[in-house]
């Protein structure tokens, strides 16, 4: 088996079997279970359209994916560097390309389980409309580059930075300002501020294509420019991550 | 030579670490790197293996250079680092099975067992490694670090946590590793005892500089550190000539002043004496041995 599908299958049994990352995944679905029992249950929310629903539970589940990523990308290269289990890794006969490679794979893993674990949720939303499909998919495709672009940037950070509580610390903060179109309301968006803010961000770009796809009945292909930006926050966040891994304890 | 240190020069953030480092150890030696906390031991052993980028100086490897070809040095070596964490969530066999094959091996499940069972760890491998104590711990990172049979193992503080026993079958294995399997042993211990038991030669680290170098006898004699001893004796001595290695210094009354040579192992030489006809009823150890000789070298080259 080759390096970097081995490192990755290990990355993915620290997610999936040890206890720190199964407290992750459980806390993930007790916030989806709040989120969706609000959605379903609340006199008010459950007024809402299912378009506007499905809509809402995409920005949360792409939110929460990309908080799963932070945590998991910073504890795969800062808390293993604090753990002491980086260095017997990088003194394999195995390339640091290779080993940020499997690493990646890794948060891929993450994601994907973030992203069955939200399909259950997602159904239970929205399966009385006809948007569920479009969500699911919406969020797969544009959602996917975002979560796993904030993955990559924790992964960067946490090379360059001496401990893991910083590392995290940063990351978060990056990833809430870009997650303030999920915190900002619609008024305050139209700012020229706002409007700005959202060109550049990630976050808005995926929000922007779930809110034409879902809401707007837009077709997926349309998204071209949105997916195209997300996939450019990928491209750049993964330079960051190889480039501060090659440099990381020199 | 399987490592080379000359004039080892290591910054870090423009901050000078390392100022001039030597030491050089080869096949089948076991070397001992002593020196004082924050000494620069640690980010030595970094600069070797390629970790810490240098500012000066040379390293190479089995002749190879850390910087250009990491990978072919990485394939024959074995790392024990001070810090020595693990996947707590995998069990001893998974763990080593995952190493060997990132070095691309393949060992049969039978072999990972026969390779923790040399250590002392064949009830345990099947227990997460979560579930380990230090010892346990301590031991499967040297079995990681032997996964692919190393010409160069460096050990950082290799009998941390190790009971007396543990740390007297570390010492075991580290001698039959060099002397029948000829892989050199860099061995960073503030222990005197595990170098005085396994090394024939040490570096002497402070301040970022190689103080001294060279072998534990040659070391001793030059800084005047031979190991003195007074004895006891309940009569006269024999009038024959005793061994080159033990020098008697100075005899008044019942006691009597000898100094050792380095190599010579104190209890071969009470032994010898006795077969002699000396009348040893006591014997104190006065000064000298490596104790002394890392103890004045490093306060000389604090002070």
């Amino acid at each position: 088996m080759n390096a970097i599908v081995l490192i990755a299958r290990k990355e993915g049994g620290d997610l999936l079997l040890s206890l720190r990352g199964l407290g992750w995944l459980l806390t993930m679905a007790v916030v989806l279970s709040v989120f969706g029992l609000l959605l379903v249950g609340n006199t008010e929310l459950s007024l809402l359209d299912n378009a506007q629903v499905v809509y809402d539970m995409g920005g949360i589940v792409t939110a929460l994916g990309a908080l799963l990523a932070v945590v998991v990308g910073t504890d795969s290269v800062a808390g293993e560097r604090e753990r002491g289990t980086l260095v017997p890794l990088l003194l394999t006969p195995t390339s640091r390309t290779s080993i940020l490679l499997g690493k990646l794979g890794g948060q891929a893993i993450a994601w994907a389980a973030m992203y069955v674990l939200a399909l259950p949720y997602f159904w239970a939303v929205g399966s009385t409309g006809q948007n569920l499909i479009d969500g699911a998919i919406s969020v797969a495709l544009l959602g996917s580059p975002v979560v796993l672009g904030f993955g990559f940037l924790a992964m960067g950070i946490g090379a360059r930075l001496s401990s893991a509580r910083s590392s995290l610390l940063t990351s978060l903060i990056f990833l809430l300002l870009s997650a303030s179109p999920l915190l900002l309301g619609p008024s305050l968006r139209q700012s020229s501020v706002g409007r700005a803010f959202d060109a550049v961000n990630p976050f808005s770009g995926a929000l922007n294509a779930y809110d034409a796809v879902i809401i707007d009945s837009q077709t997926i292909v349309a998204q071209f420019p949105h997916f195209a930006f997300t996939l450019v926050w990928l491209g750049l966040t993964l330079s960051f991550a190889v480039y501060s891994l090659n440099r990381v304890f020199k | 030579m399987i490592l080379e240190i000359e004039h080892l020069k290591v910054s870090r953030g423009g901050v000078p670490i390392l100022h001039d480092v030597n030491l050089s150890l080869g096949e089948g030696e076991i070397y001992g790197l002593l020196g004082p906390n924050g000494a620069g031991k640690s980010t030595t052993i970094a600069a070797a293996i390629g970790l810490l980028d240098r500012a000066g100086g040379d390293v190479r490897v089995m002749g190879k250079d850390p910087r250009t070809e990491p990978k072919a040095i990485h394939a024959k070596l074995g790392v024990l680092p001070e810090q020595n964490g693990f996947y707590d969530w995998m069990t001893a066999t998974d763990y080593l099975s995952f190493f060997a094959a990132l070095y691309d091996l393949h060992p049969r499940e039978r072999d990972l067992r026969v390779r923790l069972a040399a250590l002392g760890l064949e009830a345990s491998q099947r227990q997460p490694i979560g579930t380990f104590s230090r010892g346990m711990r301590q031991r499967l990172g040297l079995a990681r670090a032997l996964i692919a049979d190393p010409k160069l193992l460096i050990l950082d503080e290799p009998t941390n946590g190790l009971d007396p026993r543990g740390r007297r079958e570390m010492h075991d294995i580290l001698i039959d590793l060099s002397d029948n399997h000829g892989v050199g042993v860099l061995l960073c211990t503030h222990l005197l005892d595990d170098v005085e038991r396994l090394c024939k030669r040490v570096g002497v680290i402070v301040e970022g500089r190689t103080v001294a170098e060279g072998s534990i006898a040659d070391l001793a004699r030059s800084y005047d550190r031979l190991a003195r001893f007074r004895v006891h004796l309940s009569g006269t001595v024999p009038q024959v000539e005793v061994p080159p290695s033990i020098n008697v210094i100075s005899h008044n009354g019942d006691w009597c002043t000898v100094d050792l040579s380095p190599e010579t192992d104190p209890q071969t030489a009470w032994r010898e004496l006795l077969f002699m006809g000396w009348p040893i009823t006591e014997i104190q150890h006065e000064s000298g041995g490596i104790e002394d000789l890392y103890l004045s070298l490093t306060e000389a080259k604090a002070a």
